[in-house]
């Protein structure tokens, strides 16, 4: 089936669609490319149209207006059962009737292959999943874990150039959802199959990603790489959904020929501004430098603050300072001596050299 | 002294043991119950049947006569046969109306689901009797398709032909299954997560292979609960084929209730519901065998289909065809039943259209009766006392079964439903052993104990699937929270299962007030009024029973009405489903 390696397997072309009883668009001129391949996230929170856009990929709703395009054949009209795209559900709808082996030959059965043919595409497939001692049991017999494989294998079986994932880690424990991140990955970069990853979980969709569409409220807030998505986010949404960064409001006042930024009437001098008043910066917690306060003299650009609260989280500290009224958050690398502790004053200090501004 | 610390020890663990294999004397009752109610009755049965009558008194001599008797004459396989087949091939007819009707409100049709189920099951609550009768009015000599295919010359003269044969026995009866039928369904289609649809569609299954391969595996089991229902209810049923049977509609049930009567063989007709016991269980295992489950519904696979989207809502085609299916067959349900209602206020004699004009003279004519005044008085004393004991005693032992779980619980549960699982003919008969035994005095008091015999097992089994749904930690928390054993029954069990033991009384009572099949056995000369309408029309019609009967299925309507108000006070409202 797969043609055209160099052309998109999945295109978007304005997109809209609104709820039967909805006043609000799930989806508002949404358009985007899908590369032969490629590992493509759609990140959002709740209600934001990433599981509308999937469900309209696997044909379950009909755009009000706009096309979708496979493989450069529109498809906008086309019904499930008739796409070559299959989909990891969110609750991985295992048929409970059927056994596992049952359930993984289902897309095979549909198609009319052979028994002995389905057998073998099966045991394949589950072999992929690791889960080839399982065959013979009924869904209800194994784990969640294990049930996610199934539904993944069932999915691969028939080797679609386009699977959808519906959250599909969503139910997991921490540590599982990490191994199947690692599985998921390696599995996709195996078989060249394109993913199309739905998540609300920023840390894995930066983790897993070729590249990363930020949804909010049905409209698209950013597409791009990881990085680009880490590092220059477009707007204040994207900053705070992605990149855990603080929004510090920041003051601009007249300073020689052009504006400075100030905290709280710090003066912040690396930041500078053609335009006067109010604006917000996005500065991640790990650019949030923490100085136990020596008493001495504060630099340029640093805040006084009281630790709040510190969250020992492994690789790092993540330390609630409060400056005035503001509350920052700052991410300070573990170490073995104790860090800081509740109730401490500190000096706070910016890296602005990956901060945002959004004038406004 | 180490020695004697043993001794103590060893004397502890034996006393233990003995405490644990004392019965808890909760279940005293529940025992009780079911040594007098069940066991014992059904015990009695088989004993009679291997004893022999003469002259309508027992003879103490163990014999296997009866069996032999049977076995070897060619009218008992004659009626063996016409029984089976006659409920089978209705029960067949009304699932194959039924299951479409249940696919339909089930997964097709998007709104007024609540309204949609009502109307099919209200038949259920309406006494049975008046279904049966309705349908006199239209296969009968004088019935409305005997006046419209004369009215329409296609008749010279109204045929005898509809009333009276064995398919007017077969059409009443399916009439009588697609209920059944159609409530075990229902429930089936629903269970089937969207999600499960999407995932046959998303691996390019299309609408039939998916009916195939997904929902039919999934919902056959519940088919053949439903089937095996109506099977049930028809195979036991006496009354219907005594009305509209005539001589090639006559059943087993029929042959097996005048032995009881007029012929006054007792141990015969205990042969009898024994042989017809053995082939219905053995005709239920195989519908069961030709109907496996397979797999649990391991709750993960979830997934609500919002409204709008192609898997919610069918094809146009699709749902216009299923909304005419449905239509027609709930006009099959219906019509005879207005039919009744309209004959009732029609001033003529004759059942038969045109209508003469409007009258209440048959309403009139009621309440000067008094015989059917003292059957009323008679049925509403029964209902009582039946729903009272029925309710309290139901929900008794639902509470100990539930909380008190024991050995043997599950066997104990289902031999306290077993009235419900029997034909309802053998089952009078049972009842009639088993109060004769305990020396029940005849009259009221028997057809109380008879009809509790099953509507005690119908408030039992609500109560208890209403208190297997409640989340256990909640009667944990409220102990969490420093309520007692009792004061946590009383503000978090009892307001929780309020609803399903209101509901089981209600239900009781139209049990109770439209029983004809076991209490005909008991009542004697105390009728009730439902036996009095079947007597009357016995005797000779007049349509004061069209009256009689309008106003039974208008008290049956307002119970139906009244438990849903009931239920809908209850619910509590839904939760909020997250979108994604």
């Amino acid at each position: 089936m797969r043609q055209a390696s160099d052309g998109p397997v999945l295109r978007l072309d304005h997109v809209s669609k609104t709820y039967p009883g909805s006043n609000k668009p799930a989806l508002d001129s949404v358009s985007f490319e899908v590369a032969a391949g490629e590992f493509f996230s759609i990140l959002g929170p709740s209600g934001s149209g990433k599981t509308t856009i999937l469900r309209t990929i696997a044909g379950f709703e009909r755009p009000d207006r706009g096309r979708v395009l496979m493989t450069g054949r529109e498809v906008t009209q086309v019904p499930p059962n008739k796409r070559d795209v299959r989909t990891v559900f969110q609750s991985y709808a295992l048929f409970p009737h059927l056994t596992v082996a049952e359930n993984v030959q289902y897309p095979l059965r549909m198609q009319g292959m052979s028994r002995p043919e389905r057998a073998r595409k099966s045991v394949e497939a589950l072999e992929h999943v690791a889960m080839g001692g399982f065959a013979a049991r009924l869904p209800h017999q194994l784990s969640g874990g294990q049930r996610q494989r199934v539904a993944l294998a069932r999915a691969i079986v028939s080797r679609p150039p386009l699977l959808l994932l519906d959250e599909p880690l969503g139910a997991l424990d921490l540590r599982l959802r990490q191994q199947m991140q690692h599985t998921l990955v390696s599995l996709q970069k195996e078989l060249g199959i394109a993913f199309v990853y739905v998540t609300h979980d920023q840390g894995e969709a930066l983790s897993m990603s070729d590249r990363v569409l930020v949804m909010r409220g049905g409209r698209i807030a950013q597409l791009g790489t990881p990085l680009e998505l880490y590092y220059k986010p477009q707007s204040e949404f994207v900053a705070e959904f992605v990149g855990n960064s603080n929004m510090l409001p920041v003051q601009f006042e007249p300073d020689r020929d052009s504006y400075i930024a100030t905290i709280q009437g710090a003066r912040l001098p690396e930041m500078r501004s053609n335009l006067a008043g109010q604006g917000r910066i996005a500065i991640r917690y790990g650019d949030v430098k923490l100085v136990a306060d020596d008493g001495g003299e504060r630099r340029a650009g640093e805040l006084a603050g009281v630790v709040e609260n510190v969250l020992f989280l492994g690789t790092n500290f993540e330390v609630d300072v409060r400056c005035g009224e503001l509350r920052i958050m700052s991410s300070v690398p573990a170490s073995h001596a104790p860090g800081f502790a509740n109730g401490q004053t500190v000096k706070v200090a910016f890296d602005l050299s990956g901060a945002r501004l959004f004038h406004g | 002294m180490a020695s004697l610390a043993e001794t103590a020890a060893v004397a502890d663990v034996k006393t233990r043991k003995h405490l644990a294999l004392r019965i808890d004397p909760l279940r005293l009752p529940v025992y009780a119950w079911l040594a007098l109610i069940v066991l014992l009755p059904n015990l009695l049965l088989i004993a009679v049947s291997f004893l022999s009558a003469a002259n309508g008194r027992l003879n103490f001599v163990f014999s296997l006569g009866n069996y032999a008797r049977l076995l070897g004459a060619a009218g008992f396989w004659r009626l063996l046969q016409a029984t089976l087949e006659f409920s089978l091939i209705a029960s067949l007819c009304g699932a194959l109306i039924a299951y479409p009707m249940a696919y339909y409100v089930g997964r097709v049709a998007s709104r007024n689901k609540a309204l949609l189920t009502i109307l099919v099951l209200v038949p259920l609550w309406i006494s049975l009797l008046m279904r049966v009768f309705s349908w006199r009015l239209i296969l009968g000599q004088n019935g409305v398709l005997n006046s419209f295919l004369v009215a329409s010359g296609l008749l010279e003269q109204p045929s005898a032909a509809f009333l009276y044969t064995a398919t007017s026995v077969v059409l009443t009866f399916t009439y009588v299954s697609i209920p059944f039928v159609f409530i075990s369904c229902l429930s089936a289609f629903e269970k089937i997560p969207a999600a499960l649809i999407e995932a046959s569609e998303d691996s390019g299954a299309s609408k039939f292979q998916t009916f195939c391969f997904v929902i039919w595996p999934l919902t056959r089991r519940s088919l053949a609960i439903g089937f095996s229902l109506a099977f049930l209810v028809t195979v036991g049923d006496y009354v219907t084929p005594s009305m509209v049977g005539g001589m090639s509609g006559t059943t087993l049930g029929v042959l097996i209730s005048s032995q009881f009567g007029m012929a006054n063989n007792w141990p015969y007709g205990a042969a009898l519901s024994i042989a017809l016991i053995l082939c219905v269980s053995v005709i239920l295992a195989i519908v069961m065998r030709l109907c496996p489950a397979r797999g649990v519904f391991s709750g993960d696979e979830g997934g609500t289909s919002r409204a709008g989207s192609p898997a919610a809502t069918p094809p146009t085609g699709a749902r216009l065809s299923g909304a005419l299916f449905y239509g027609l067959a709930i006009t099959f349900l219906y019509a005879p039943l207005l039919l009744m209602v309209l004959f009732s206020l029609n001033d003529s004699t004759l059942q038969s259209f045109p209508l003469q004009g409007f009258t209440w003279r048959w309403y009139e004519t009621l309440a000067g009766n008094a015989g059917l005044v003292a059957a009323a008085q008679r049925s509403v004393i029964v209902a009582v006392c039946v729903v009272l004991a029925s309710t309290v005693v139901g929900t008794g032992f639902a509470l100990t079964l539930h909380y008190r779980r024991g050995p043997g619980s599950q066997v104990i549960e289902l031999l306290l439903a077993l009235p419900l699982a029997m034909p309802a003919v053998v089952l009078g008969i049972v009842m009639v052993l088993g109060t004769e035994l305990i020396g029940v005095p005849s009259g009221l008091p028997r057809t109380v104990v008879g009809q509790a015999s099953f509507i005690m097992p119908v408030t039992m089994l609500l109560v208890l699937t209403r208190l297997r749904r409640l989340d256990p930690s909640l009667m944990e928390a409220s102990r969490d929270l420093g309520a007692g054993r009792i004061m946590s029954f009383v503000h978090v069990v009892l307001p929780l299962i309020r609803g399903a033991v209101i509901s089981g009384a209600l239900l009781g009572l139209t049990l109770s007030a439209d029983d004809v099949m076991v209490t005909l056995f008991l009542a004697g000369p105390s009728q009730t009024l439902p036996i009095w309408v079947f007597n009357q029309m016995r005797f000779g019609f007049t349509p004061s029973v069209n009256a009689v009967f309008t106003i039974l299925g208008a008290i049956a309507l307002a119970s139906v009405v009244l438990s849903q108000i009931v239920a809908r006070l209850r619910a509590t409202p839904p939760l909020n489903p997250e979108h994604g």
